[in-house]
């Protein structure tokens, strides 16, 4: 496909989750797109959402998907609740528009299959939003390893640790969200190791807890997972929402990877200016770094506008959510779950 | 200090006695060193008397300080025992958890002390821990880690073979194994994987060990023995309801030079001040308990347990299974 010679048409469908904000605002801010919002339905007390959102970002807002959609956009950004991304992904490709999708990608596997199988049938690209694999310091990682400077890779471990999320309520509804903290954080780190290493998980084996936020906690708020994969490697992955509300800063992703040529450490939202607040004498961190969110965003568009299939695709999407769905049956059995790719 | 000498006999001259002999010296005692192989090249480097025959050893000493490789500390801490003698036995206690058990058993009956060597309960960094969450400051504890890291340890071919040794897991793993049991409490269930790669001469061996604990707390332990280049680091975090602690001892040095020439510093110039040496603190510790002094933090129940939490983690290599150690209890 050609480059387009207007510019770029893009849908957001929904602002229930947090990131919709930042995509809104990179492609506003790019001048060169034509954005359309809508974030319909009952929204929760005291969450901006909806048409006060959009007026607040200054982005145009219809009322309905089918307006939404009616608009034509080349592509659909979906930021809904993890548990509605089925049914959104089959509006957006039914309309023929391509489509980034917030991860996790889904919350069963019927339904991951099933958009698959709805992308595939309206000839539509499906991208999942695992952002962290843009980081240049991974690029830098896969590139030692690429070129053999790790030797046989073996081990791995990963830590993604945040708040318990706050801002938008249905995080913590497991209905919504599909569980706790092994949803909403063992991907990033599976979504790594598929970029790294691209070899299938085989099995895994998780144990949870809700110790922490145990008075609001509708699942687990604890995790950690060892994952087996085809090539060998085995991974370690904490999932915890175990940073406390009062922390400067929100969280962060690490990852040390071990081969017999030695290790690499990174941290992925690291590097930080650090003082003492005189009053409190409470940390202050200021985070620095590039907007990962940024550069997936650009390579998502790069893909729209020439017409080729972007990574992470809807079988990374499916793959570490299969991951995510043995863990959970792991916490809960207390067995190693094995997985099959059918 | 006690007015006459203590009389302690080393068994084993390999790696640890180097950590062991000199602190022993320091505390005024009096050491014979019985090895297989390099006695007399340890009392050359350290001082202490080198002797021929086990029988000797056990003939002038009052302690015996078992330092020899994993498998053979059952026959020899027995032997010790029962020649009426207070042990410190190299960790882990024993390879399998039944001589772990027995010995346990052995001390209890003859009414002699045991005391393993977990020397990481005597790093001031693991110490901090533990007071931090005894003292409550981090509330009830959710989740923890720890990682330990360094090169694996090719000197001697008894380490790689896991029937011996019980691999990274036993013998290395089973330091932060301790620890978790120590801070977070007794442990119910336990998986793991692991993963070797390398050559003969050069091999790579990394673990990964999921504990729950009794309280519900989840831990973490990661082990690697990596390529010969590797640094020695550990790390952990530790995660309750009021607060955390982490430590990595990569962030911590705080003596960092990049001069242009380095100078000979002649010798072993310790990394810390000797006094406040792990090893010396635990040392002291168990050979003051011996002397009619306080029951150490670590106790033969702590080793045992220990040995138990990594044979439950090699089951569980076996067979692809999560342990649950509650049964049969």
């Amino acid at each position: 496909m050609s480059t387009l010679d207007r510019p770029l048409k893009i849908a957001v469908m929904s602002f229930a989750h947090t990131h919709a904000r930042g995509y809104v605002e990179l492609l506003t801010s790019s001048g060169s797109i034509s954005v359309l919002t809508s974030d319909p339905g009952v929204h929760p007390e005291g969450e901006l959402r909806g048409r006060a959102l959009a007026e607040s970002l200054g982005v145009d807002y219809v009322d309905t998907f089918e307006e939404l959609l009616a608009w034509h956009p080349d592509a659909v950004i979906i930021t809904s609740e993890n548990a509605n991304h089925r049914a959104h992904v089959e509006l957006a490709a039914a309309a023929g528009a391509h489509i980034l999708c917030e991860k996790p990608l889904a919350t069963t596997l019927d339904d991951g299959k099933a958009m698959l199988a709805a992308a595939e049938a309206a000839g539509v690209m499906l991208m999942v939003a695992f952002p962290v694999r843009f980081a240049s310091t991974f690029a830098h990682l896969k590139a030692d390893y690429d070129a053999g400077a790790l030797g046989q890779v073996l081990s791995v471990r990963g830590s993604n640790n945040g708040k318990v999320p706050s801002e938008r309520a249905w995080f913590t509804d497991p209905a919504l969200s599909g569980g706790g903290a092994l949803v909403d954080h063992v991907v990033h780190i599976a979504d790594l190791l598929e970029a790294l290493m691209g070899s299938a998980p085989l099995s895994v084996t998780a144990v949870t807890n809700r110790t922490l936020h145990a008075e609001r906690a509708k699942a687990e708020t604890a995790g950690l997972v060892t994952i087996s994969y085809a090539n060998g490697v085995i991974a370690a992955i904490d999932c915890s929402w175990s940073r406390p509300a009062t922390a400067a800063t929100w969280g962060g992703v690490k990852l040390t990877v071990t081969g017999t040529g030695g290790t690499v450490d990174i941290d992925f939202f690291g590097p930080r200016a650090r003082g003492l607040d005189t009053l409190t004498g409470r940390p202050i961190e200021s985070t620095y770094g590039p907007n990962f969110d940024e550069a997936l965003l650009g390579t998502f568009l790069d893909a729209v506008r020439a017409g080729v299939q972007p990574q992470p695709d809807g079988n990374v999407g499916l793959r570490t959510l299969r991951i995510v769905l043995a863990a959970q049956e792991s916490a809960l059995t207390g067995q190693t779950v094995s997985i099959t790719e059918d | 200090m006690t007015n006459s000498p203590l009389k302690i006999g080393l068994i084993g001259a390999g790696g640890i006695s180097n950590s062991h002999l000199p602190h022993l010296l320091t505390l005024g005692a009096e050491v014979f060193v019985y090895s297989e192989d390099g006695a007399p090249e340890l009392v050359a480097r350290y001082g202490g008397t080198a002797v021929d025959t086990l029988e000797e050893l056990l003939e002038l000493v009052d302690y015996v300080d078992v330092a020899t490789p994993t498998f053979t500390h059952y026959a020899l801490v027995k032997r010790a025992l029962e020649a009426g003698k207070d042990v410190i036995s190299e960790k882990p206690l024993a390879r399998h958890d039944s001589e772990a058990a027995e010995l346990e058993e052995l001390a209890a009956s003859l009414g002699r002390k045991l005391y393993p060597a977990h020397v990481v309960r005597f790093f001031p960094e693991y110490v901090r821990l533990y007071e931090a969450v005894k003292s409550g400051s981090l509330g009830e504890l959710a989740v923890l880690r720890f990682s330990r890291s360094g090169a694996f340890p090719t000197r001697t071919p008894w380490f790689a073979d896991r029937a011996l040794s019980g691999g990274i897991i036993m013998d290395q793993m089973i330091h932060d194994l301790d620890i978790a049991r120590w801070v977070a409490g007794e442990v119910t269930r336990v998986s793991a994987v692991s993963s070797q790669a390398g050559t003969a001469e050069a091999p790579v061996e990394a673990a990964h060990v999921l504990l729950t604990h009794e309280s519900g707390a989840i831990s973490h332990v990661a082990g690697l023995w990596g390529p010969a280049h590797l640094p020695f680091t550990t790390e952990y975090s530790v995660t309750g309801t009021l607060g955390s602690l982490e430590h990595s001892s990569a962030a911590e040095r705080n003596y960092v030079s990049n001069l242009a020439v380095a100078v000979e510093q002649g010798g072993l110039l310790p990394d810390v001040d000797p006094a406040e040496n792990p090893y010396f603190v635990e040392l002291r510790e168990y050979t003051q308990s011996f002397a009619g002094g306080a029951e150490p933090r670590v106790t033969v129940k702590d080793g045992a347990a220990a040995v138990r939490i990594a044979n439950a983690a090699l089951t569980s290599l076996e067979t692809g299974q999560p342990v649950d150690l509650t049964e049969g209890k």
